[in-house]
């Protein structure tokens, strides 16, 4: 008896939670610091890793520009199925990505992402990349650039190729912001002081630039024919 | 007086010390960081991004025979450049605008002490 009714109860609260949830940031950062989230992400900017010791006793990815690198409808589906995004495990060459991110029921994963979406940097111009199908940008991905060395993407007939060391881009137009991608080749530094991904800028015109970011924005599940 | 000269002596070895190139655990550090993603740890060219469909091996540099083929110069210039630079793959990536001219000073001499070879000379 009793646990049907805290079954039942639940799920009334689950239901009206989850129908209260328009964009409700207050909501997300409680819920975000009661499921401990904050042990391994920060959420205030600017960056504050200055050497590789730094950037290695984080225990997960920095999180204070979250609202302009990704994408909501993404990041709230993600919260609630977490799928690996790195192919290793986080700060690890050795060991492949355990898979074992933390999930939040429904109802937390869309205030936590309305949470997270309110964090933005003033550093992502908007408006500026549209994604498309890009011969330069790939060009510079796949032969110019070593970018294919450490990313996956989906090549020809939706095989996934590409090095292991990066997050993976399969599918990267779903998940990250386009201008984001742009603000993050030019001015890698205000985002990721120091990472395992070379500096381009100087190295690749801005042309080349958002050739590669509208191409990259372009990562897209294929359609099922 | 004595005393004088042994406060000289301990002030200029702290300069001295904090002018020092970066050392071998830093330097070893920004291997492990940087190339072993490619190199794999221990430099034999085995990183997790070498999968089967990598498209050139790269340089396994506990190899005397090939590493002795490069002078310290070859070394700067692929480092700082790129592999395009000296007529290789493009999937070696030029670092020049990552790394400071101690690091990459000091990853020459870490890749020297993993191929024990000294390189071509002159
Ligand atoms: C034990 C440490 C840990 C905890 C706790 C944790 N995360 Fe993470 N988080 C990670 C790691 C590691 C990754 C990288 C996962 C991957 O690449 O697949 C990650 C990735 C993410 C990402 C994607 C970031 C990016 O740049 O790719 C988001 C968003 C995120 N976490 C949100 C959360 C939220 C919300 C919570 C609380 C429910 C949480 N995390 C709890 C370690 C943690
Ligand atoms: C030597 C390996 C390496 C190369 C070469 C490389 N990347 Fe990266 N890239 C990484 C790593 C590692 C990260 C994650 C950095 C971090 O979060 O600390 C990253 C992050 C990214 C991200 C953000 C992904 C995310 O979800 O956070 C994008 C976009 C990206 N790289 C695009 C590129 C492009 C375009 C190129 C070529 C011009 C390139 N990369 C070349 C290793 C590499
Ligand atoms: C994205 C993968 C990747 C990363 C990361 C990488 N390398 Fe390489 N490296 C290669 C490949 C591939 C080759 C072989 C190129 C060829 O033979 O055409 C190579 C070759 C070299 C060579 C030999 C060049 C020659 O003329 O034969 C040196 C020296 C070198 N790398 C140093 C480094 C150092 C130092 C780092 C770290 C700062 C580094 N590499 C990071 C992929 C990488």
């Amino acid at each position: 008896m009793k646990p049907i009714l805290t079954a039942a109860l639940s799920t009334v609260f689950l239901v009206t939670t989850a129908s209260s949830v328009l964009a409700d940031p207050a909501a997300g950062k409680a819920a975000f610091e009661a499921k401990g989230c904050g042990d391994c992400h920060y959420t205030a900017g600017p960056a504050k890793e200055k050497t590789i010791d730094d950037q290695l006793a984080k225990k997960g990815p920095e999180l204070w520009y979250a609202g302009s690198k990704f994408q909501k409808d993404w990041l709230g589906k993600w919260l609630a199925d977490p799928k690996p995004i790195r192919p290793m495990k986080f700060n690890v060459l050795t060991e492949e990505n355990p898979g074992d991110h933390p999930k939040l029921a429904g109802a937390d994963a869309a205030s936590v992402a309305d949470f997270l979406m309110s964090l933005t940097s003033t550093d992502v111009p908007a408006g500026k990349v549209k994604p498309k199908k890009n011969p330069k940008g790939r060009q510079i991905f796949i032969k110019k650039m070593p970018c294919s060395g450490c990313h996956q993407y989906a090549g020809r007939k939706n095989k996934i190729s590409g090095g292991r060391s990066g997050p993976s881009l399969v599918d990267a137009g779903v998940r990250l912001n386009p201008d984001w991608i742009l603000a993050y080749l030019k001015n890698p530094k205000v985002f990721k002081p120091v990472k395992m991904m070379p500096v381009f800028t100087g190295l690749l015109s801005d042309k080349d630039m958002m050739n590669v970011a509208r191409y990259v924005a372009n990562f897209k599940p294929k359609k099922k024919k | 007086m004595k005393n004088l000269m042994i406060i000289a002596a301990v002030a200029a070895l702290a300069s001295q010390l904090a002018m020092a190139p970066v050392g071998a655990a830093e330097t070893e550090k920004v291997f492990k960081f940087y190339c072993a993603q490619c190199h794999g740890l221990t430099g034999k060219g085995d990183g997790p991004n070498v999968t089967k469909d990598f498209p050139v091996s790269p340089r396994n540099f506990t190899n005397a025979k090939e590493m002795n083929k490069l002078s310290d110069a070859d070394l700067k210039n692929v480092i700082m450049d790129g592999g395009p630079s000296v007529s290789k793959s493009p999937m070696m990536p030029p670092w020049g605008k990552t790394l400071n001219a101690e690091e990459v000073d000091g990853l020459i001499k870490h890749l020297r002490v993993l191929c024990k070879c000294k390189g071509k000379q002159g």
